[in-house]
């Protein structure tokens, strides 16, 4: 086995690697700004400097040469080496900043070069907290700057394309941001201009930044020089709660964080996934972030004299069971939903089979020719191959609406038929329609009982995506039934651990009015006198979904946790990620 | 010919024929015929191999400041793979106080295409560039005529003199960027892109143009190789300094009654140079320092120079280069703090801004430059700048991070006093 010495340490190693990827790997840390794992390593931040030797060896016998103490005798490169671009080889030997002098004083020279001219603004900047330049200045640099004279100018506040702003003067050039366009999004929409301290990156003249992608820039920027358009000056990252979760704006199931404070997601970030979507995520994704704030439907509300009003949930209920008692069986029709979770699917078909009637329908909801190939599909809905598994009955739109205009009770999963344009309100006219939905639409408000439900930010709940993969959600925000403090699925952010209820930023206000499906359908159940719905969390009803049915056998919260998702084998991925 | 007898030297790149850049004078002159022998007299050179020794024996040490053996360059080629390979020659000259390779192309044009064409039969290459720095808009026409004449003649072009070998020949202007005098960052501006060295290894006889084999050379390196094919290696080697052999350029500039280009075996004295080929001191001023080879070898001081002679050996007694062999004589009215500031604005104006230490080194060390020439630096300052010419060296990409260090670092230390006495008297002052 080939073999590494690092900081005296021996370490053995495979393959071809890349030499600070190594030592990150073995969870050892060299400062570095412009390397990125998924990219190339242009070694022009000049940050990861080490120092490095190789053994040398005799030409003939092959052997390393020893000196009198039988140790190795080491070449050492003339020049400091950055270890990025250096790639691993048998016997090589390296110091880092933990035990060497001269790499430490490297390091620390460099970090006072990058400082001179950047505008250390970090209190009203919006990386503050969470900067690479602001951490490893506090660990490897300077302790002061001995720069005298004036910065260098550039432009601030330059609205590169409809989501992302510049602020030039922060940039330390590590063209992370040119290079993602150049090697990920393919859409070589950024450039670096000018030269030497005045250079920054730009768009070509007259062009905006309007890659669908465009946000993975902000998250890649080392310093605050590319913020967010509609993130910029909301929260300070430290003030909020980071939760892992689903991206639920297409089927592709990018892993997210969901960065919350007061109950309002304020932020969307991607999660690292080698299987899924690399360490990047569409913007369209990212500004889904609304869905779980805005427009949400709070408490049951109910049709009266032609008007929805407030209802309770007793009332709302009490209405489901005595309509579904008064219709014929044939008449009742349950629509299931491609937007909605494997839980919820599956609890509305479970119900649907126990009380005898139709199998739930449900429609993909298919935009053609949207997808890239990438992270971006064609289908928006996050869950159309869960529904499939479940055994749901698949129908084009216009068999839905044909089936929907038989009926005389529909009860909607979440899914917005009219405002997909599959139904009219006169489809619905002269029947009673039950909505579980998250959001005000078109399709609820026309609704005669609206049962607001917990979005993929408030509950526990999976989702297969288009390349057959499991992966689910965690509670990121309370309800008005749930305590961030009692339920351990939630992440406990700073406030949680030092801040008190008085916090001004702790209030109930962002709180919404809705249960979980599990918890509705236990109630609707126990009113038509079933006993089998006495779930008291997702992880629950996953565990008897993985008990029943085969192709989710082997699924649980704990596996999919583990392995941060579960491939199904009953689908073939449809791509491959390189 | 050895350098003590330079005044009997014959020069043979810029030899005094009238009207040599037409393509006729030149060949009336042996023109076409060092070329003619690699291709055609297969008694002498039977293979390109053997081209490539002939150029390795003379040890040409390339002129475009680094001095590496071109031969020993040119056959570390990779073994052709019937895929394209490149010759870039490098005509950027940007280096202030360098302005040889000009002369050849208004001057000479056609022993420089000639020299380029036999290095492209000896590497098997099949596409030449000349990378011609923008300022030189007229040379560059000049550049496109001689190639086109070249083609007309048939020296350029499908299966030249019979031999099946083909080659094509294009000029590539330059856009006002000395950066792209640096090799690899001159491939990037060949290649359309934003002009930033690239990482080696891969070298670019590995991985270059397009990601193909290629060579880079200077104008100067392959103006010599024709003479070398016509008179011999020996011939070569014998011209000269020992370690440093060949006609060189030398290029003087500054405060001397007459400045120009001069062709001269390598290794005249220093001394010489100043006083005799470029005809003395200007208004018979005191000399006070020379810099030897662009702006960014070390300034040499005057009461250094005796017996000092312009080879890399000699030079580095005194601890400078050769680098073009740009010489910049000063006298004794010049001030050393404007004069540093001058080559401090240059190189924050010029560096590429890719790498940390270079991109803001340049600039500080040009702010401390501009306050100390204006009177309001301090003593500490003077530190500052070494100080910061010891973190920016040796840890960029390229080397102009060196480049820009050196000079500073040597002024300052051979001219201190005078650094001194420009700075105001301060409660910091450690000097």
């Amino acid at each position: 086995m080939p073999e590494v010495f690092i900081d005296g340490e021996r370490y053995i190693y495979e393959g071809e690697q890349r030499l600070l990827q190594f030592i990150q790997d073995l969870g050892k840390e060299v400062p570095f700004f412009c390397y990125h794992p998924s990219m190339s390593a242009p070694a022009n931040c000049r940050q990861c400097m080490v120092k490095v030797g190789q053994p040398i060896k005799d030409r003939e016998t092959g052997e390393y040469e020893v000196d009198e103490n039988g140790d190795r005798v080491i070449r050492w490169f003339p020049k400091l080496q950055t270890a990025c671009n250096m790639m691993i080889s048998d016997g090589m030997v390296v110091h880092t900043q933990e035990t060497d002098e001269l790499v430490s004083r490297a390091q620390k020279d460099n970090l006072e070069f990058i400082l001179i001219n950047h505008p250390l603004d970090c209190p009203i900047c919006d990386q503050a907290g969470e900067c690479p330049l602001q951490i490893q200045t506090y660990k490897y640099g300077p302790e002061g700057s001995r720069f005298e004279v004036k910065k260098v100018h550039k432009p601030k506040r330059v609205q590169l394309g409809p989501r992302v702003i510049l602020d030039a003067e922060r940039c330390i050039n590590c063209t992370r941001c040119v290079r993602f366009t150049d090697e990920i999004s393919k859409t070589h929409q950024l450039t670096i201009t000018s030269r030497g301290d005045k250079n920054y990156p730009i768009t070509a003249p007259n062009t905006e930044f309007d890659d669908p992608y465009s946000l993975n820039t902000v998250d890649l920027c080392p310093v605050g020089a590319l913020t967010s358009a509609d993130f910029r000056f909301k929260a300070r990252v430290w003030e909020m709660n980071q939760t892992p979760s689903i991206d639920i704006t297409n089927a592709k199931g990018c892993n997210i964080d969901l960065w919350t404070r007061d109950n309002l997601v304020l932020r969307v970030t991607p999660r690292f996934n080698e299987d899924v979507n690399d360490h990047w995520m569409p913007d369209e994704g990212r500004e889904a972030y609304r869905i779980f704030n805005e427009n949400r439907i709070s408490r049951p509300k109910q049709k009266l004299d032609n008007e929805q009003v407030q209802s309770s949930w007793n009332n709302a209920f009490a209405t489901i069971s005595e309509q579904l008692e008064e219709a014929e069986k044939s008449d009742v029709l349950f629509v299931a939903s491609p937007h909605a979770s494997v839980e919820e699917n599956y609890l509305f078909s479970k119900f649907a089979s126990l009380t005898g009637y139709r199998t739930p329908l449900f429609t993909p909801h298919i935009e053609e020719g949207k997808g890239d190939g990438f992270l971006i599909t064609d289908d928006l809905a996050p869950n159309t191959n869960g529904c499939r598994l479940l055994g749901l009955e698949e129908k084009s739109a216009s068999e839905i609406a044909k089936a929907v205009k038989k009926a005389t009770v529909v009860i909607l999963l979440g899914d917005h038929l009219v405002d997909r344009g599959i139904l009219t309100s006169e489809d619905l006219k002269e029947k009673f329609v039950a909505a579980f939905a998250t959001n005000n639409s078109e399709t609820t408000k026309i609704a005669d009982l609206v049962v607001p439900i917990t979005t993929a930010a408030e509950h526990a709940a999976s989702y297969v995506n288009i390349d057959g993969r499991i992966q689910r959600t965690f509670p990121a925000k309370e309800t008005k039934y749930t305590n961030r403090r009692l339920d351990f699925e939630m992440s406990e952010g700073r406030l949680d651990r030092y801040g008190t209820s008085f916090d001004n930023w702790v209030t109930d206000n962002n709180k919404v009015d809705c249960l979980p499906m599990w918890e509705i359908m236990r109630r609707v159940a126990e009113q038509a006198g079933l006993e089998e719905f006495q779930y008291g969390s997702g992880r629950e009803v996953m565990e008897e979904i993985a008990s029943i049915s085969e192709p989710f056998n082997g699924v649980s919260y704990e596996a999919m946790d583990e392995q941060s998702g579960i491939q199904l084998d009953s689908i073939k991925p449809t791509t491959v990620q390189s | 010919m050895s350098s003590a007898d330079w005044k009997n030297y014959e020069p043979v790149l810029i030899p005094q024929i009238r009207d040599l850049h037409k393509i006729d004078v030149y060949e009336k002159n042996g023109g076409y015929s060092a070329l003619k022998t690699v291709l055609t007299a297969k008694d002498k050179f039977p293979d390109q191999k053997s081209v490539i020794e002939e150029v390795k024996a003379a040890n040409i040490r390339g002129r475009g400041g680094a001095g590496f053996n071109a031969g020993l360059k040119w056959s570390f080629m990779p073994p052709a793979d019937g895929g394209p390979r490149y010759l870039a020659c490098n005509g950027d000259e940007s280096e202030p106080g360098t302005f040889k390779d000009r002369k050849i192309f208004e001057y000479n044009p056609h022993v420089f295409i000639e020299g380029a064409l036999i290095a492209a039969y000896a590497m098997q290459i099949t596409t030449i560039y000349v990378y011609i720095r923008g300022e030189y808009r007229a040379y560059i026409q000049m550049m496109e005529k001689a190639i086109q004449d070249a083609y007309d003649k048939g020296y350029i072009g499908k299966d030249i003199f019979g031999s099946g070998y083909s080659v094509d020949f294009h000029v590539h202007s330059g856009a006002g960027a000395y950066i792209c005098g640096e090799e690899t960052s001159m491939l990037e501006s060949l290649e359309g892109k934003r002009g930033y060295p690239r990482v080696k290894p891969p070298f670019p006889a590995q991985k270059g143009l397009w990601g193909r084999p290629t060579t880079i050379n200077n104008i100067e390196t392959l103006a010599h190789v024709p003479s070398v094919i016509n008179r011999g290696a020996e011939w070569f080697k014998g011209v000269g300094a020992e370690n440093h052999p060949g006609p060189i350029l030398y290029g003087i500039s500054g405060h001397v009654n007459r400045p120009g280009v001069y062709e001269l075996p390598s290794g005249v004295p220093v001394l010489d140079l100043v006083h005799e080929v470029a005809g003395g001191m200007r208004n018979g001023k005191k000399l006070k320092a020379v810099i030897p080879g662009g702006s960014s070898t070390p300034v040499v001081r005057a009461d250094q120079l005796d017996g000092i002679t312009m080879d890399s050996d000699s030079l580095r007694e005194v601890g400078t280069m050769m680098g073009t062999a740009g010489m910049v004589i000063m006298d004794e009215d010049t001030d050393m703090v404007d004069m540093l500031w001058r080559i401090t604005h240059f190189y924050h104006h010029e560096s590429c801004g890719q790498c940390t230490p270079c991109r803001e080194g340049t600039g500080w060390l040009e702010k401390v430059m501009l306050k100390i020439k204006n009177g309001e630096g301090e003593v500490k300052d003077l530190d500052l700048l070494l100080d910061i010419t010891t973190q920016m060296e040796g840890r960029t990409i390229c080397a102009l991070a060196d480049a820009a260090a050196w000079p500073v670092r040597h002024t300052i230390t051979r001219f201190r006093d005078e650094f001194e006495a420009r700075c105001k008297k301060s409660v910091h002052a450690v000097a």
